[in-house]
């Protein structure tokens, strides 16, 4: 064997080595989170069992059914509509994992937009995924991209129309499922995800629905509960309670003309009452600095903390960052709020939980201490 | 006779002159009935409907209320700070918002209502976009309520100061229920 050939030989190794460990990594993002259904779980569904197409495609995704067996008020909580947004996700895995429901059902879906969990946003350099030590052992979960996996659903237009509005979004918006409310059953993968959870409201009949969402510290929006104009005095009597116990939210009314959004969907296409929550997240960010997994439980970027010395910043942002366990803590009081408010409206239909963990409980024991 | 009359016309100077120092701290009193309007469509006109039905306060509610709903009204309060979605649920644009504020704000001079401005949104409802109808609402107003963490930077004490413009400031929206029922007089 001659030289060159040992070289182009061992080239063609390293570059083996480097696929292989390259794919091996690229891969694990195809295992699925595990996610334990806790005491309160009384039947796990596959979303398909609403629109059988979804069925083993990558879009469909575990649905966790907690029924009390008592009459109430049926909820469903999304978490995952954006897999980047991890609080939203981990409040709907605590749910799952920890709750109970004692008056009504509860329905509680962690990955909505399952094939998501599947990739990260390019030139972002997020982690893949990140850890929680919960009560039994050391917890990974993926850290997804905002919207839908783009393999199953490649090329993206170069604009996307919003069906049934025509509203014009960038082409990536295609594969966002909170742009493409109510769906439809011949449309594109995300598409048929948000025409399937239309169908599970309308199957389940469900009375009041959540969408948890985070947002970059900077943007408007933040801290928030958004929701559909018949669904403002609830939230509204919701921000009082949590006002009493020093949680600030904003309240915002979901537009008219911004279409294939949860909040406006679900309300004008539904008997529903929907709320969208935003909590605070450095990682999505643009002035977030080092972006790796501290990032996403603590949530300490010093950068932020300039930012609101300098007086920029529309919330408090301190040293203290705004850790995994605080937004998940504002995320389940925002729910706990809601519930309640909703009680006091429709009295006849309550929906009532067990196992909430408060939100100082949260903050001072960390998500962990709530996952099996 | 003469010492009598002096005696009673300073007494009565005296009682002038300290109810007038009284009245000089006093907070402007309000009538009902009530129109609540927003500046900026913020969502925090529905959690101000709520605040006044606690102070067992009437009112009516119109975020989007033209100067023709003025008629029969005494006060006129305006809740501060902008919301792009909450402009989006309204369908209207921002120059039409301040636009609107602007006519409101004229109409009631013309018909001398009093002004009442709340601003309960804190840091959410503060920055370049709330600031311009934070400032138009504050500067007509008789009596500002404002949840402290929107004051941070004095911007409503400041108004308040050179305005000389009756001013409370309050921790918690919750807070706010006590202000706005005295100054109802309730």
């Amino acid at each position: 064997m001659e030289r060159h050939h040992i070289v182009a030989l061992c080239a063609l190794i390293v570059v083996g080595l480097v696929c292989t460990i390259a794919g091996r990594e690229f891969l694990t993002m195809y295992q699925p989170d595990e996610i334990l259904a806790g005491p309160g779980v009384t039947e796990v569904r596959l979303l398909s069992t609403y629109f059988g197409p979804l069925a083993g495609t990558a879009s469909d995704t575990k649905v966790y059914i907690m029924d009390s067996g008592k009459p109430g008020a049926t909820a469903l909580v999304l978490g995952g509509t954006h897999p980047n947004e991890p609080a939203g996700f981990m409040t709907a895995v605590l749910l799952t994992e920890h709750v109970v429901a004692s008056e009504g059902k509860l329905i509680v879906i962690p990955q909505a937009c399952n094939s998501g969990f599947s990739c990260t946003d390019p030139l972002e350099g997020y982690p893949q995924s990140y850890t929680i030590q919960s009560k039994s052992k050391l917890r990974t979960f993926r850290f997804g991209a905002r919207a839908s996996n783009p393999v199953p659903e490649w090329p993206d237009p170069l604009v996307f129309l919003q069906y049934p509005s025509g509203q014009q979004l960038s082409g990536n918006e295609v594969r966002n499922l909170n742009r493409s409310y109510p769906g439809r059953p011949e449309g594109t993968a995300t598409e048929r995800i948000a025409y399937a959870i239309m169908r599970l409201i309308e199957q389940e009949k469900v009375d009041i629905a959540f969408d948890l969402h985070e947002a970059a510290p900077e943007i408007p929006i933040i801290d928030a509960i958004v929701t559909h104009e018949k669904g403002k005095d609830i939230a509204a009597s919701a921000l009082f309670t949590l006002e009493m116990e020093n949680l600030q939210y904003a309240l915002e009314m979901s537009p008219v003309n911004f279409r294939g959004l949860s909040h406006r969907e679900w309300g004008d296409n539904s008997h529903v009452f929907p709320f969208l929550m935003e909590t605070s997240n450095p990682i999505q960010g643009r002035l977030r600095g080092k972006t790796g997994t501290s990032l996403i439980i603590q949530g300490v970027d010093e950068r932020y903390f300039e930012a609101a010395q300098l007086g920029t910043m529309r919330i408090t942002y301190d040293l203290a960052g705004e850790p995994l366990a605080r937004r998940v803590g504002r995320h389940l009081r925002g729910l706990n709020a809601l519930f309640g408010a909703y009680a006091e409206t429709v009295p006849e239909k309550r929906i009532v939980i067990e196992n909430i963990p408060s939100f100082e409980a949260i903050v001072r024991q960390g998500v962990g201490q709530y996952l099996n | 006779m003469k010492r009598s009359a002096i005696l009673i016309l300073l007494a009565c100077l005296m009682l002038v002159l300290f109810e007038g120092s009284l009245l000089g701290q006093e907070k402007a009193k309000f009538e009902q009935p009530v129109l609540i309007t927003s500046a900026g469509q913020s969502a925090d006109v529905t959690i101000a409907g709520m605040l006044f039905k606690k102070a067992n306060v009437q009112t009516k509610a119109l975020p989007l209320a033209k100067p023709a709903d003025l008629d029969g009204i005494k006060t006129l309060v305006i809740v501060a700070g902008f919301s792009s979605k909450g402009l989006g649920a309204a369908g209207i644009s921002r120059e039409q918002e301040l636009g609107r504020v602007q006519s409101m704000l004229q109409a009631a001079k013309e018909k001398k209502l009093k002004v009442m401005t709340l601003h309960i949104g804190g840091k959410a409802r503060r920055g370049n976009q709330s600031d311009d109808f934070n400032k138009l609402a504050a500067e007509a107003s008789s009596y500002l309520l404002v949840v402290k963490q929107g004051d941070e930077d004095q911007f409503f004490s400041k108004i308040a100061s050179e305005k000389k413009i009756t001013i409370d400031l309050v921790d918690k929206i919750a807070d706010a229920v006590q202000p706005v029922a005295k100054a109802f007089g309730k």
